[in-house]
């Protein structure tokens, strides 16, 4: 069950280290990806167990990197739990296909179980 | 009471006439209303379209509300205590009372009381059937009398005012605003020089041609010339009629229209004065502070995630050993880290719903679990509180779940933080004719007459409060918003030092 690895995609350095601790308390293996331009070719190589992934970024959004993942049949099957702070990131989140989502700041002990969910699944 | 205004109680409770009664009320010419004594506080299940006349109001903000709320803010009246008295000993009763309209327009209503009983002797229900019998009133005749005198000075004295051309262009030139005055075929009679300045033409330009044709046919507009051959010559004035247009020389221009037919006898018949407002420039400002407050709140939450992850994690890494005050400020900075989030979250809220992008969801849940669900969150977070609940729906209500919870939780924490630790607050839900009512009771410290008009403001507090519980009052106007845009109504009722009761209803379709 443990050392799963986890990548998480966000433009803010803070989120990034905080989940990087968080994840790594809990037993799993962490990839940290800050730049959203490079996030589809790091997944391809980290082939991660989840991605964590945030909708507002600059450059590309959560979203449309979630449109190319699902099209490409190499990782197209990887679970994506996203996040974001606004309102409707929760509409977004659906129409584009993520397995998951939930809203910042986020309650760890939410986060924690939904990984754990989809990681079983 | 004279035996015409007996009502016979039991033709209400066969059922098989409800519909033909309720035609015959609404046929009334006089204000008839029914009440629920079996629901708290004895709410309007039924009004007629004559009460809605007379006061001004329309249904759906008139069932669920006590009938009080006809009397304003003149609650001094002996006939109040006459009523409850009345009410309390099941008798029916006959008062004349001072009553406000909508609009605030004060009548005196001659009211009469009748208790509607059961079988078993239980009063069920009131009746009240009002008459607007102010102009009987003598004081009000003679004061009415003089008013019109006044008022018949007035209009001699302006038609002297009006007959002075230089009067009429005075005022036309002063006004910061730009005005065109039309005969009947749109051609241009005057245009003042805050119009020629602003659309910067001259007056050569302007007087004596067809308003279509000005400046090269930029004022041929498809919405301007509904506005004028469609719209009014069946309403006369119309106010506020919005405009956008990108003129040639001057740019996009968003402009809000008044328009009015006028008359002066004798003189000239249907000309047409067209005021015109450049709201460009106040609307641009109005986006431009509601993106700044949607991107401002937005920006704040990315550091608040970061820090409300570490407090988390600062709780969950605490030490066995830690002391106990080491945990109690580890605690309380994780509480106002929450609050601050709350805040946030709401700012957000109030910009998009000035922006008018909050977006409801219709679906379709249970409203009485919905309540308990509100209620039980807030019961974990105050466990301390004696919360109670009375009523039910019993049925499926669709509209936006998460927004309503938020409604009713808002009620609550503020009914929790305006009262004593140790008094209860009270939540009643009752389905009203086709709305939900849901009213929120504390023992509170009340809110004066005054304020309560204001409350639901935007940024508004009320005033002693504030000393106590700082912070920004858009959870009450956010309230308003939510519940009105489900087509419902918001209101608060309180007495000093006595306790408010926050309602709201929602028509179930
Ligand atoms: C059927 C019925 C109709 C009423 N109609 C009116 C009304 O038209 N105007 C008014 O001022 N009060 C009206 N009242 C009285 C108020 O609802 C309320 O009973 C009164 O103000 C005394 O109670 P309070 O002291 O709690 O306000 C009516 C009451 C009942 C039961």
């Amino acid at each position: 069950m443990k050392y799963k690895k986890i990548l998480v995609c966000d433009d803010d350095q803070g989120i990034l280290e905080m989940l990087e601790l968080l994840l790594e308390e809990d037993g799993y293996q962490v990839v940290l990806e800050p730049n959203s331009v490079n996030a589809l070719k790091t997944i391809e190589r980290e082939s991660p167990d989840l991605i964590l992934l945030d909708i507002w970024m600059p450059m590309i959004s959560g979203d449309q990197i979630l449109r190319a993942l699902r099209d490409n049949h190499k990782i197209s099957s990887i679970p994506v739990l996203m996040y974001s702070a606004s309102t409707d990131g929760k509409n977004i989140a659906e129409s584009c296909g993520a397995d998951s989502y939930i809203s910042k700041p986020f309650d760890l002990t939410v986060l924690l179980e939904k990984i754990e969910e989809l990681l079983k699944a | 009471m004279g035996k015409e205004n007996h009502i016979n109680t039991k033709k209400i409770n066969v059922p098989l006439d409800l519909g033909v009664l309720y035609k015959v009320l609404d046929a009334s010419v006089t204000g008839i209303v029914i009440t629920d004594n079996l629901l708290p506080d004895n709410p309007i299940i039924y009004c007629n379209p004559a009460f809605e006349k007379i006061s001004g109001y329309i249904r759906s903000e008139i069932i669920g509300h006590n009938c009080r709320f006809l009397q304003g803010k003149d609650r001094q009246q002996s006939e109040r205590k006459i009523i409850s008295t009345a009410l309390g000993k099941g008798e029916s009763c006959t008062v004349e009372i001072r009553n406000y309209t909508k609009k605030g327009k004060l009548f005196y209503n001659e009211l009469y009381i009748s208790p509607v009983k059961d079988e078993s002797g239980q009063i069920t229900h009131f009746i009240g059937i009002q008459n607007d019998v102010s102009s009987r009133r003598k004081s009000q005749q003679e004061l009415e009398l003089v008013q019109q005198e006044t008022e018949r000075k007035v209009e001699e004295r302006t038609r002297m005012y009006r007959e002075s051309q230089e009067y009429l262009s005075s005022i036309v030139e002063t006004i910061r605003e730009s005005l065109l005055v039309m005969d009947k075929d749109y051609k241009v009679l005057t245009a003042n020089n805050h119009f020629l300045n602003t659309f910067k033409v001259s007056i050569n330009e302007t007087k004596g041609k067809l308003l279509y044709d000005l400046g090269n046919g930029q004022w041929n507009i498809p919405e301007l010339k509904k506005l004028m051959e469609e719209i009014l010559p069946t309403n006369n004035p119309v106010l506020d009629f919005e405009v956008k247009h990108d003129f040639p020389h001057i740019g996009k221009k968003l402009m809000l229209l008044n328009a009015h037919r006028i008359e002066l006898e004798g003189r000239y018949k249907d000309w047409i004065l067209l005021a015109i407002e450049d709201i460009t420039d106040q609307r641009a400002l109005q986006q431009r502070k509601d993106d700044f407050l949607s991107i401002a709140s937005h920006e704040l939450k990315t550091p608040l995630t970061t820090i409300v992850g570490y407090m988390q994690l600062m709780e969950r890494m605490m030490p066995e050993n830690a002391s106990n005050k080491f945990k109690g400020i580890v605690e309380k900075t994780g509480k106002y880290v929450q609050r601050l989030n709350q805040l946030l979250s709401e700012l957000l809220d109030v910009s998009r719903i000035q922006t008018g992008n909050i977006t409801l969801h219709q679906e379709e849940f249970d409203f009485d679990k919905m309540v308990a669900d509100a209620i039980e969150s807030i019961r974990a977070a105050t466990p301390s509180r004696k919360i109670s609940l009375t009523g039910k729906i019993g049925r499926n209500f669709t509209g936006d779940e998460s927004h309503l919870i938020q409604v009713i939780s808002n009620l609550l924490s503020n009914a929790i933080k305006y009262s004593a630790d140790n008094t209860p607050i009270e939540v009643q839900v009752s389905s009203i004719s086709d709305f939900i009512k849901v009213s929120v009771t504390d023992r509170g410290m009340g809110i004066s007459e005054d304020e309560l008009s204001n409350i639901f403001d935007r940024f508004y507090r009320v005033g002693e409060v504030q000393k106590h519980y700082p912070g920004m009052g858009i959870g009450l106007y956010l309230c308003q918003q939510i519940i009105t845009n489900h087509g419902g109504t918001i209101w608060a009722e309180s007495q000093k030092n006595v306790g408010s009761t926050f309602n709201f209803t929602l028509p179930m379709h």
